[in-house]
């Protein structure tokens, strides 16, 4: 009976490893099929673009701006609170023991702004104003004007620009040096944002920081506070002691105003730019098309091997140019009467984060095409047979708010208007043989 | 392993009957690759399964059942390693096959004969083809690669009944009903991406079911103790090829040919046989049905080996045989007559034997292997292949 199980598993072993026939003998294959290209105008299939701003705040991005008449006209300002001041700080003896000491001195300090020097737009060394800011204001919506503008309390500041300040010091950031500005306190200073009516809480005492020389814009990435003090257990011990940063956001002005034509994606409170789609649903061409199918034919979704919305990049206004990579999404908008508070369905693009974008096409190479590709998007709206009416599409930014800087790119009106652009694959039947 | 768990076994394996794999590129031209559904003795004798001596449970001799007096299970592997080279392209390449292309029951009805069931495949229609090609949009060009599988092929369900009118002569009758399926499927496969976002593929197909009927009968004589003839002729109604509701591609049938078998053994001494066949179909009458390679005619198979029955192997029974075989192949890539061509070698080894109420001998368990090396030619394509047939046979069930 061994032998006899043993040929029943020899039997059944003999399948284990298979490989079929396989050829590159295009004989071998049925009538190939043919991949055309069909760019549709703008009226061929778009309509009723529009705009929607204020979209998130500038606390959200995480970062500040400072510029000085940049672009003719930007002012920016970055505003920082800082959190309460050590209480405390450990220091070793004579011996090597730890010992906490409780009475701290502050003599001197540094308040030290760091730069995105990439996102940052300066080509010469920059005088920077660090500023002390006393009244009150609410990080989530304070603007240029206005201190605080929350549902039950707007407060607008004593002097537009988050003012008035006491102007701290000054220092100077060099953009071929480094990527942070350092101000220089002393006692006094380095004790203004110390809150004495409750220690180790964050004071309301604010900073603000702005830029002294005309023509730059700079992306802060964080404020930090450093403060010497001396140990009065070992007073030979110099300590250097870090205050955390609790708030930054900024406020700007101008605010851009709504196009007058072109799509507008991005900048703080960020833009989106909203637009129907009417989804083609029959081709009445190429000649290459019609030469394999039935012309006027009706498309399938399996039939779409690409599609994208192309748009083209335009350099807008100089002072909200892209100074680094444009993020740009497009999605879906479930109900165009609720807008601008409609809800958005997923990204149209499935390669990760949008369509990267380098912020030289919104300048010197403004003009250039740009695809966003919504293949997967337009194979299910064809697919749905039910719903065959004109789709609402928002051009969005992929982070939103994200930086100051928005995109812009040419209108219906334009020659350079936005296209929709098929790659679109048929054959014949497969039959049988 | 016992009884029941070995026949578990079987059952499990023959609920696949068909998922092995293609046995040549030839899968592609025509209806497909028609499969030897012959059992490992009859593949080392030539090839040819009419007129062999002894029971068996086989498609082309349905009267030699009728001898067999307990209920018998046989299945048939066969495992090929095949490389082809086209002269015309160029072309070279290797690949692998492991279909199932037999498996029978037989059980003794009533004194009345033996009912046989089996599961067979016909046609292979299984292969794969792929070419590169380049797409030319407005501003650049995109690799693609465009590859076909067909997988699927004919197979056939047989229910037969075998009696042995006299000592000397039996006769049978079979009725088989075609099934099996086929799936094509063409994929465009964009290599390039634009915008950094993939292309989507492209595809096309369709699936078909077979359908149809074979009736074949068949009859088989000893002549005195020195030679055994036999003769079946196979009659086929069309065979349906219908399209799935979602195949944009059309149905489609085919008339399938007459088949005529005739095969004899002769002894030679005692233990020592002889013995030849052939087959014969004329496809000619669907040259115009099929759409892929051409038809090249008549398929005519014939073939002969010799058997040492008396030979033993560590004390049990295991004959040796050696075979050749030819075939003319029905359908051609090329608009040749394609050849087929192959000796065989092998042997068969008892595993289990009891004594019947006679005393005679009856084999419980037994395994046939052959060996074959052949070589397919179609014009320019050129197949060499070996293969492997391996039958298991159980009794007594």
């Amino acid at each position: 009976m061994k032998l006899t199980a043993a040929a029943v598993l020899a039997v059944a072993a003999v399948a284990c490893t298979q490989k079929d026939p396989t050829s590159v003998d295009a004989s071998l294959l049925p009538e190939q099929p043919v991949t055309v290209e069909v760019s549709l105008p703008w009226q061929d299939f778009g309509s009723n673009l529009g705009y929607y701003g204020g979209y998130g705040s500038a606390a959200q991005t995480g970062t500040g701006y400072v510029a000085n008449d940049f672009g003719g006209k930007l002012t920016a300002r970055s505003l920082v609170r800082f959190g309460g001041y050590p209480v405390s700080a450990v220091v070793l003896d004579s011996l090597g023991s730890q010992l906490t000491d409780y009475d701290l001195t502050f003599h001197g300090g540094r308040v030290v702004a760091f730069f995105d020097t990439l996102g940052s737009v300066a080509t010469k060394p920059i005088t920077l104003q660090l500023s002390v800011l006393r009244n009150d204001w609410d990080v989530r919506t304070a603007t240029w004007t206005m201190a605080v503008d929350t549902v039950g309390n707007q407060t607008p500041w004593g002097e537009p620009g988050a003012g008035p300040v006491e102007d701290l010091t000054t220092a100077v950031w060099d953009p071929s040096t480094g990527d942070s500005a350092v101000f220089v306190l002393d006692s006094a200073q380095a004790l203004t944002w110390e809150d004495t009516a409750s220690v180790g809480t964050a004071s309301v005492v604010g900073a603000r920081l702005s830029a002294l020389t005309p023509g730059a814009r700079l992306k802060v990435t964080d404020v930090a506070l450093r403060l010497d003090t001396r140990s009065s257990l070992r007073p030979d011990t110099a300590l250097v002691l870090s205050v955390d940063r609790s708030d930054l956001t900024f406020v700007y002005d101008p605010q851009p105003a709504p196009p007058t034509s072109g799509i507008r994606v991005g900048g703080v409170p960020s833009w989106r730019s909203v637009m129907d789609v009417n989804v083609p649903r029959t081709l009445d061409g190429p000649p290459q098309l019609c030469a394999v199918v039935q012309c006027p034919m009706t498309l399938t979704k399996d039939e779409i091997t690409y599609a994208a919305l192309v748009l083209h990049t335009m350099a807008g206004d100089t002072a909200y140019a892209p100074s680094d990579t444009v993020y740009l999404d497009a999605r879906p908008v479930f109900d165009r009467t609720l807008l601008p508070k409609a809800p958005l369905g997923g990204s149209m693009i499935t390669s990760g984060l949008g369509r990267r974008l380098p912020p030289s096409l919104f300048g010197a190479d403004q003009g250039a095409a740009v695809e966003i590709p919504v293949t997967s998007w337009m194979q299910a709206v064809i697919a749905d047979t039910t719903n065959t009416g004109p789709r609402t599409v928002a051009l969005v930014s992929t982070y939103e708010p994200l930086r100051i800087s928005y995109a812009s790119f040419y209108g219906p009106s334009s020659t350079l208007a936005p296209t929709l652009r098929l790659v679109v694959t048929v054959g014949p039947p497969v039959e049988h043989p | 392993m016992n009884r029941s768990s070995t026949l578990l076994a079987l059952v499990l394996l023959a609920a696949t009957p068909l998922a092995g794999h293609a046995q040549s590129i030839l899968s592609a031209a025509g209806l497909g690759f028609p499969v030897d559904a012959v059992d490992a003795r009859a593949q080392a004798l030539g090839g040819v399964d009419v007129g062999l001596q002894g029971e068996a449970i086989t498609a082309g001799d349905p009267a030699a059942a009728a001898h067999l007096i307990v209920g018998t299970v046989m299945m048939t592997a066969v495992p090929s390693w095949v490389s082809y080279s086209n002269s015309a392209t160029k072309e070279t390449g290797s690949f692998r096959a492991a279909p199932f292309p037999l498996i029978g029951i037989a059980y003794p009805a009533f004194n009345l004969g033996v009912v046989t069931f089996s599961f067979e495949s016909v046609l292979d229609q299984r292969y794969r083809g792929e070419e590169a090609a380049t797409v030319s949009l407005s501003d650049t060009l995109l690799a693609v690669t465009d590859s076909f599988t067909s997988a699927g092929g004919v197979s056939q369900i047989r229910l037969g009944f075998a009696r042995a009118v006299s000592r000397s002569l039996s006769v049978g009758l079979s009725v088989g009903r075609y099934g099996g399926s086929l799936t094509r499927r063409l994929v465009r496969t964009f290599n390039d991406t634009i915008a950094s976002s993939a292309l989507s593929r492209f595809q096309a197909g369709g699936y078909w079911d077979y359908s149809g009927v074979a009736i074949t009968g068949g009859l088989s004589a000893d002549l005195g103790t020195v030679a055994h003839v036999a003769g079946s002729m196979t009659w086929s109604s069309k065979l349906k090829a219908t399209a799935s509701s979602d195949t944009k591609g059309s149905s489609a049938s085919f008339d399938l040919p007459v088949q005529v078998r005739l095969g004899a053994t002769g002894i030679l001494a005692p233990g020592l046989a002889i013995n030849a066949g052939f087959t014969r179909a004329d496809w000619s009458s669907i040259k115009n049905q099929v759409a892929t390679g051409t038809v090249s005619g008549a398929d005519i198979t014939w073939g002969a080996g010799i058997e040492l029955s008396r030979a033993s192997f560590l004390g049990r029974r295991a004959p040796l045989r050696v075979g050749y075989r030819h075939s003319d192949l029905p359908f051609s890539l090329t608009g040749s007559k394609p050849v087929e061509t192959a000796w065989s070698a092998g042997f068969g080894l008892v595993l289990k034997q009891a004594q019947t109420l006679t005393r005679s001998a009856l084999t419980q368990a037994s395994v046939d292997l052959t060996f074959e090396n052949g070589q397919r030619t179609d014009g320019s394509v050129k197949e060499s292949f070996k293969r492997l047939a391996l039958t298991l046979r159980l009794t007594g069930y």
